[in-house]
């Protein structure tokens, strides 16, 4: 059984980062979140352009997302900050749910101190003065059964279904069997893999819910006007060797290896339950929505595989990206952690790539930093949307 | 020397070409349920396409990653080029899938 070195907060989940975060309540606290991140050592801000004149489903949508950034494990203390009085999206509101972990919460309101200099003063002395108090906890030696671990891929290439994302599959079953869980999202890309997903879910019920949210997502993208079934796979997908729906899926659906399907989780949903295997959230097949959907479930990390090359990176969930593709590892060697292209040159097999993606994980966790983190790439934070704005 | 086509699963019928040298006329050697058997490639295959690996019947199920990924709407002979010129998907439209399911079941 193997253990790594995390922060453990009051609630007994654990972080492998222990950031302070500036979270942004609305667009008009961006600014004032960005500064105040600026100058304290090591802080996070989350901007986004919402939280105002949003249809009901999208406002809660943007409530919770921005709770479960400051709920996740990887932060150790949030300061809120929002503009004035808004509707159903509070400050307050926000940091009265994350105070629940029983982690450090603040709230700044940028009308109510003053303007922007006051805020950002105010803010800056509350962050200054939680990151003293965070800066003495220590890690402490914790077992893998305490990871969610994410995963994901995009820009994908005929290596991706049969290389990496396969391999991934191995890395995630060797955390499901020492007791974690992991997280499949990306619904778009399950379409064609549903036989597959009801032979591995744990009840008919369960099956239902996931195949449910498929068809979803499904009708959606018809109502506006685009029918995927006769979309994908796309004209590139063609030109690289993928003949059907069911082929580019499958490729995708790989990367959730072969343990027990858990449940699903509507999009940004806390993964509360507890069983090891996998869950399968309800998000779109665009990477940054997908992956912040994941990271408010409360993963510490995700690992994502790409063929092209892809610059994702969530701001709080180190986003680990491997590729079975030596070109775009060439391409992009300062964005990518692994080159897994050994696979097809009988260097690596599978189960060693998973290995090996494993290894690279828990080394994330114990505290070594992807590329993106050292160089401050924030690439992987958006909010889901379903309707217009108002 | 580098493998050319990747086979993933011991049942699949198809493999995927890896090498850039696929063309129409070559020996090649496969590995397919652990065992290497030699294949003469039918017509140049590009780069990241498929390739049969066993004869495929119309109506048949097309097997890549150990999982279903379509029908056959043709004969396939082995070393031939897998695309959508002779399989459809099950999940898409599906218009010749059930076309040539159909065929395969008159045959029965």
């Amino acid at each position: 059984m193997s253990q790594f070195w995390g922060y453990v907060r009051p609630n007994d989940t654990v972080g492998i980062r222990n950031h302070i975060l500036l979270l942004s309540g609305t667009i008009y606290a961006n600014s004032t979140a960005e500064r105040v991140a600026d100058a304290i050592d090591g802080a996070v801000a989350i901007t986004h352009p919402l939280g105002r004149c949003q249809v009901r489903p999208d406002l809660r949508m943007t409530f919770k997302t921005l709770v479960g950034m400051g709920k996740n494990p990887n932060v150790g203390g949030v300061v809120v900050i929002d503009h004035f009085r808004e509707e159903g999206c509070t400050a307050d509101e926000i940091a009265h749910e994350i105070a629940k972990t029983g982690k450090p919460v603040e709230v700044v309101n940028i009308r109510k101190s003053g303007g922007a200099i006051e805020a950002t003063a105010q803010a800056t002395r509350k962050a200054l003065y939680m990151k003293r108090e965070l800066s003495k906890q220590v890690r402490q030696p914790v077992s893998v059964s305490n990871l969610l671990f994410g995963l994901n891929c995009g820009t994908s290439d005929t290596s991706s279904g049969i290389g990496s994302n396969v391999a991934l599959g191995v890395c995630s079953d060797k955390i499901i069997d020492q007791g974690g869980r992991s997280i499949l999202a990306e619904v778009m890309e399950l379409m064609g893999a549903e036989d597959y997903i009801r032979q591995r879910s744990v009840t008919p019920q369960v099956a239902d819910k996931i195949v449910g949210y498929i068809s979803d997502m499904e009708r959606r993208a018809l109502e506006s006007g685009e029918d995927v079934r006769g979309s994908q796979p796309t004209g590139d997908n063609i030109v690289g060797g993928l003949s059907t729906i069911e082929e580019k899926s499958l490729g995708a659906y790989m990367k959730s290896g072969s343990s027990p399907i858990i449940n699903g989780l509507e999009y940004a949903e806390e993964c509360l339950q507890k069983d090891p295997g996998v869950y399968v959230m309800y998000t779109p097949g665009h990477g940054s929505e997908s992956i912040t959907g994941i990271a408010a479930a409360g993963a510490q990390v995700l690992v994502f595989s790409t063929g092209g090359g892809h610059t994702i990176a969530h701001p709080i969930m180190p986003t680990i990206k491997i590729t079975g593709n030596s070109e775009s590892f060439e391409f992009m060697k300062d964005t990518m952690e692994l080159d897994l292209s050994g696979i097809f040159r009988d260097e690596l097999t599978i189960q060693q790539a998973g290995e090996l993606i494993y290894d690279e994980v828990l080394e994330t966790c114990n505290g070594k930093l992807t590329k993106a983190e050292i160089l401050k790439e924030q690439t992987g934070f958006a909010i889901h949307r379903v309707g217009v704005s108002i | 020397m580098a493998r050319e086509v990747h086979v993933i699963d011991p049942k699949d019928n198809t493999g995927t070409v890896i090498s850039r040298s696929m063309t129409k006329g070559r020996a090649i050697e496969v590995e397919v349920a652990g065992e290497v058997r030699q294949i003469e490639i039918q017509q140049d295959i590009p780069y990241g396409h498929k390739i049969a690996v066993r004869p495929i019947s119309r109506g048949d199920t097309i097997y890549k990653y150990g999982l279903s990924i379509g029908t056959a709407l043709e004969d396939i002979a082995v070393g031939e080029h897998v695309h959508i010129h002779n399989i459809e998907s099950n999940r898409g439209r599906g218009d010749r899938y059930k076309q040539a399911t159909a065929a395969k079941e008159a045959l029965r």
